[in-house]
């Protein structure tokens, strides 16, 4: 049944060539993620234990540590994909992005100020760094909407970014309040999905199926708004409503890759103008090219973070960035910047 | 029968021309080696305020009482294991950021300072006082040994330094023997770590506590990992937890409560291998005490430790 | 004729009014501290006499820091003020385009690799020029106008503050304590060479400053407006921009980034100026003010500790910012 609708689905768009491109790229790199490592388990090792043999040692790395970071990534990666793309075509500006915006700076400040007061159980923790990005999201919306800042692209990035300043000097503020919690928000800004328990993915995925739902009914009316307020009024949308529900999945989606990852910037821009540029402005498209691709490019990223500087590992949150910039630098030399 | 005669004539003689001739010494001012040029100091100091938790705790082992000192690493005051014996002290800072109107506000005639002191800090502060930076190589075995006699010179109290040294090598002796006859040698090797979120730091074997360790028979090694004159490894990959798999293994933690930072460590798969987990030896120490302190103090304190882990 | 005389007039008030913030922001912070100095006595020793405590605190503690803070407060509004200027957006200020993040990456770079031995002035400097230049030349021909110059440096910072990161987490986690406070924005551990060098920087820049003031007033108009005022925009968008390179770098060598000086302060100096023109002097005082103060309650709140003087502007800054980015409406500067 699902596999009837999402060929069909693939039919009607015509953009099979691109997504089984992606799905290739997402295979590929969860393979790679699995056989490199920052540990002794080289790729040679680590090899038979997709056939079921290898030693028990790269039987454990593989199973036990590479797996569940492999989930992780991918769960955050889409997460932060699907985010983007939402909030791209709602605001109608290809460098909305969560990270740029302080949606994930509002989601990190409330998680730092939980960890603060010692929260330590995952599903607090999902919750105040959901509720934090709600926060983040519906500052940047109130933004737009009073300012006119939606026809300005450039004038919302910086709002963004002076938001994130903000929430970043604060999350400083409760760091030197107690040094202690220091080393742990410390690590936890800069953004890892190493050592991410179980138990926190277990946390997220209730609230990531309710986003999931609101991305499904949201879509075509999303593609509906794009072509101008009245346009989908008279198709029978409601944009206030639509708007609420758009903003309501971001905060879900991105809290919950916050809360499993720390704040990482850049992976909400990147992949959907990926997306973008392989499947064009349909948002339907995007979304369905997010799935895989954010994934990707994230346990990508994560791999690299683990082979460059072995036997320790760099954090994830510096390689999207150093990924990401330059993605920014080349959308604005693009010149295609207002078009959305 | 001349010899006890000539001996109760010349021994207040030898004593006046002593104290003729060395009057300034009597005095009592002594010269100590600093990073900074030596430095004098004059009598025994009152009002001393420590900005280095090494010379805290050598200052209160040789019965010097310091009026202010700085908080330890992730604490609001000086460490928990010294707080008793320091009483009523005055706070002039964090590490590496002094408040230098509260160390005025104190009035100090002797202020004794960390290595890492710049010297434009130190010009400020040694006109409040005379100010000791010393500059003994640091991460040796014997650093906390140089230290205290440095510190206890300047303090006036060079004395007691040999005398708390042998107190704490005496102490370690007595905690070896116990360690020698309850483990067996080849189950002696341990890591001193500290762990984080994404896994675990391994401290310097030259480390302080990690000295204190070995003074006790146990076999520190930080297998390399550590490079030379720096206190701890990068955070280590969960998938190298290996490199660190010993009999013992004592997990320093950030905060006094080690028993929760043990909890977080055994949520790792990883963690859960390690030989020392499965036979119950890893131990959670208190972090300001284990990769913080330094100093004679500290060193009982820390043997203390171990003697009761041993039982 | 006689509207002209008025806000001449406004403009000096309003330069007299910061002044006098200024001067009782420093009262306070030479007066108040661990050792309370009573009002007399600075007096008194700022006339040569007083007793030796007293001396010491005001002369080798709180002056310098005083001193620092001024010009540190100063040259980031300045900076500010003009990069609003040139790039038509009050947002637009060195701190948000990455400026001051790529000072702070180089700096670090000085302090953490044992190798560099060139002064954190110097770093700091060519980190801010580096990223100007990469920034600027990004943007493509058309320079320090428009989106692409600001998204470029918006990169640039990012990738800057994530070496930053790196670099902080290779040191030992006590260094990276140490490292904290500057990191965020502090006057506690200056450098007395780098304040030197900023004040000779700070009168170099504030003469261009002025020099420029009359050309930037055009730029505040349409390109076709300005060039049919004879402004040649090239020229001028370039010196600003160096001008502020040269700030900002200066003072972030100083004093670590503290990017909210150069939002706020030009905003309160427009409030207070003549609509219009573009408020050098009173920005830079504002600055000063502002930083001085800011540092006074670093130094207070939280005592015998001290909060950094980068998180207390942050902290009282951001109502001011959230509501001048949710107002309904406000006189823009595009």
């Amino acid at each position: 049944m699902a596999a009837t609708l999402f060929r069909s689905t693939l039919a009607s768009c015509a953009f099979a060539p691109p997504l089984s491109v992606a799905v290739f790229f997402v295979v590929v790199t969860a393979v790679a993620s699995l056989l490199w490592g920052a540990g002794p388990v080289s790729a040679a090792d680590a090899l038979p234990v997709l056939f079921g043999q290898g030693s028990e040692e790269a039987r454990f790395v593989v199973t036990e540590l590479r797996l569940p970071r492999l989930v992780t990534g991918i769960v955050t990666g889409l997460s932060l994909a699907i985010a983007g793309a939402l909030l791209q075509a709602l605001t109608r500006n290809p460098l909305a992005e969560p990270g740029l915006l302080g949606v994930s700076g509002g989601s990190a400040f409330a998680v730092a100020v939980a960890i603060l007061l010692g929260a330590s159980s995952a599903t607090m923790t999902t919750l105040v760094s959901q509720t934090g990005a709600l926060a983040g999201c519906s500052l940047v919306m109130l933004a737009t909407r009073s300012r006119g800042l939606a026809a300005d692209p450039v004038r919302l990035v910086l709002a963004g970014a002076t938001v994130t300043g903000l929430l970043l000097s604060l999350t400083s503020v409760l760091m030197l309040a107690d040094q202690r919690a220091a080393d742990e928000i410390r690590f936890w800004i800069t953004g890892s999905i190493a050592g991410t328990p179980l138990s926190h993915l277990r946390a997220v995925l209730p609230s990531l199926v309710v986003a999931g739902i609101l991305v499904v009914i949201v879509a075509s009316p999303l593609a509906a708004l794009s072509l101008g307020e009245r346009t989908a009024m008279g198709l029978g949308h409601r944009p206030g409503r639509i708007r609420v529900l758009v903003i309501v999945a971001v905060a879900l989606l991105v809290g919950a890759a916050t809360a499993l990852a720390g704040p990482l910037v850049f992976v909400g821009l990147v992949v959907p103008y990926i997306a973008r540029a392989a499947a064009g402005p349909d948002i339907r498209k995007t979304l369905w090219l997010c799935l895989p691709i954010g994934p990707a490019l994230l346990l990508l990223a994560d791999t690299l973070a683990r082979v460059i500087a072995a036997p320790s590992e760099l954090p994830l949150g510096v390689i999207t960035a150093l990924i990401g910039a330059p993605v920014l630098l080349i959308i604005v030399r693009s010149g295609r910047m207002p078009t959305l | 029968m001349l010899y006890p005669i000539r001996h109760q004539l010349a021994a207040p003689l030898v004593a006046l021309l002593l104290a003729c001739l060395y009057q300034p010494l009597l005095a009592d001012t002594r010269t100590i080696p600093t990073a900074y040029g030596d430095v004098t100091v004059e009598g025994q100091p009152e009002s001393i305020v420590t900005l280095y938790e090494g010379a805290l705790d050598s200052a209160i082992a040789v019965g010097a009482q310091p009026v202010g000192a700085i908080i330890t690493r992730g604490g609001q005051s000086v460490a928990s294991y010294i707080e008793e014996a320091a009483g009523v002290i005055e706070i002039v800072g964090a590490p590496g950021e002094t408040n230098l109107e509260a160390v005025i506000a104190l009035q100090p005639d002797l202020i004794l300072a960390a290595a890492r002191t710049s010297e434009e800090q130190y010009q400020l502060l040694s006109r409040i006082a005379p100010t000791v930076v010393l500059a003994v190589t640091p991460y040796q075995h014997d650093t906390w040994k140089r230290e205290l006699a440095l510190f206890a010179r300047a303090l006036g109290r060079e004395d007691r330094a040999r005398d708390v040294i042998e107190r704490v090598e005496q102490r370690a002796a007595e905690v070896r023997r116990q360690v020698e006859t309850v483990i067996p040698e080849d189950q002696r090797d341990t890591a001193l770590v500290r762990w984080m979120p994404q896994g675990p730091l391994v401290m310097a074997e030259g480390l302080f506590s990690a000295t204190v360790l070995a003074s006790a028979g146990f076999e520190v090694d930080d297998a390399g990992l550590v490079s030379e004159g720096r206190p701890h490894s990068q955070p280590l990959s969960q998938e190298n937890l290996s490199l660190m798999d010993r009999n013992w293994i004592f997990l320093a933690t950030l905060n006094e409560d080690g028993r929760e930072a043990l909890e977080a460590a055994r949520q790792a798969p990883a963690f859960k291998r390690l030989v020392a987990n499965e036979s119950g030896r890893i131990l959670p120490v208190d972090g300001t005490l284990w990769t913080s302190a330094s100093g004679p103090l500290a060193a009982l304190a820390i043997l203390d430790e171990i003697e009761a882990a041993l039982k | 004729m006689k509207t002209f005389a008025m806000t001449r007039q406004r403009n000096l008030y309003a330069n007299l009014a910061l002044t006098l913030a200024l001067v009782i922001a420093a009262t306070a912070s030479l007066a108040l501290g661990t050792v309370a100095i009573p009002p007399g006595a600075i007096i008194d020793v700022l006339a040569g006499g007083g007793d030796t405590i007293h001396q010491f605190v005001i002369r080798e503690l709180r002056l310098p820091r005083v001193l620092a803070g001024v010009l540190t407060g100063a040259a980031f509004a300045l900076a500010g003020c003009m990069m609003q200027t040139i790039a038509r957006n009050r947002l637009a200020t060195p701190g948000i385009i990455g400026i001051d993040n790529a000072a702070t990456a180089f700096a670090v770079a000085s302090v953490v690799g044992a190798g560099l031995s060139i002064a954190p002035s110097a770093m700091a400097l060519s980190g801010a020029a580096a990223a100007t230049a990469l920034a600027f030349g990004l943007a493509g021909a058309n320079g320090t106008r428009g989106y692409r110059f600001i998204i470029a440096g918006l990169g640039i910072g990012a990738i800057a503050g994530a070496i930053t990161q790196v670099m902080l987490s290779r040191v030992a986690i006590d260094a990276a304590n140490a490292a904290f406070p500057w990191t965020v924005g502090s006057l506690n551990a200056r450098s007395q060479d780098a304040v030197q060098i900023l004040a000779i920087g700070l009168v170099i820049g504030y003469g261009l400053a002025i020099a420029l003031g009359p050309a930037l007033k055009t730029l505040q108009f349409s390109d076709p407006v300005a060039i049919n005022l004879g402004t040649r925009l090239k020229r001028i968008r370039t010196l600003s921009l160096a001008c502020a390179v040269l700030l900002t770098g200066l003072a972030v060598s100083v004093a670590g980034p503290v990017g909210m000086v150069a939002l706020l302060a030009p905003e309160l100096a427009r409030a207070l100026s003549r609509p219009g023109k573009v408020p050098l002097t009173a920005s830079a005082l504002a600055g000063a003010a502002f930083m001085v103060t800011a540092d006074l309650a670093g130094r207070l709140v939280l005592s015998p500790l001290e909060l950094p003087v980068g998180l207390v502007t942050a902290i009282a800054g951001s109502p001011y910012l959230i509501w001048i980015l949710v107002k309904p409406s406000s006189r823009s500067l595009s």
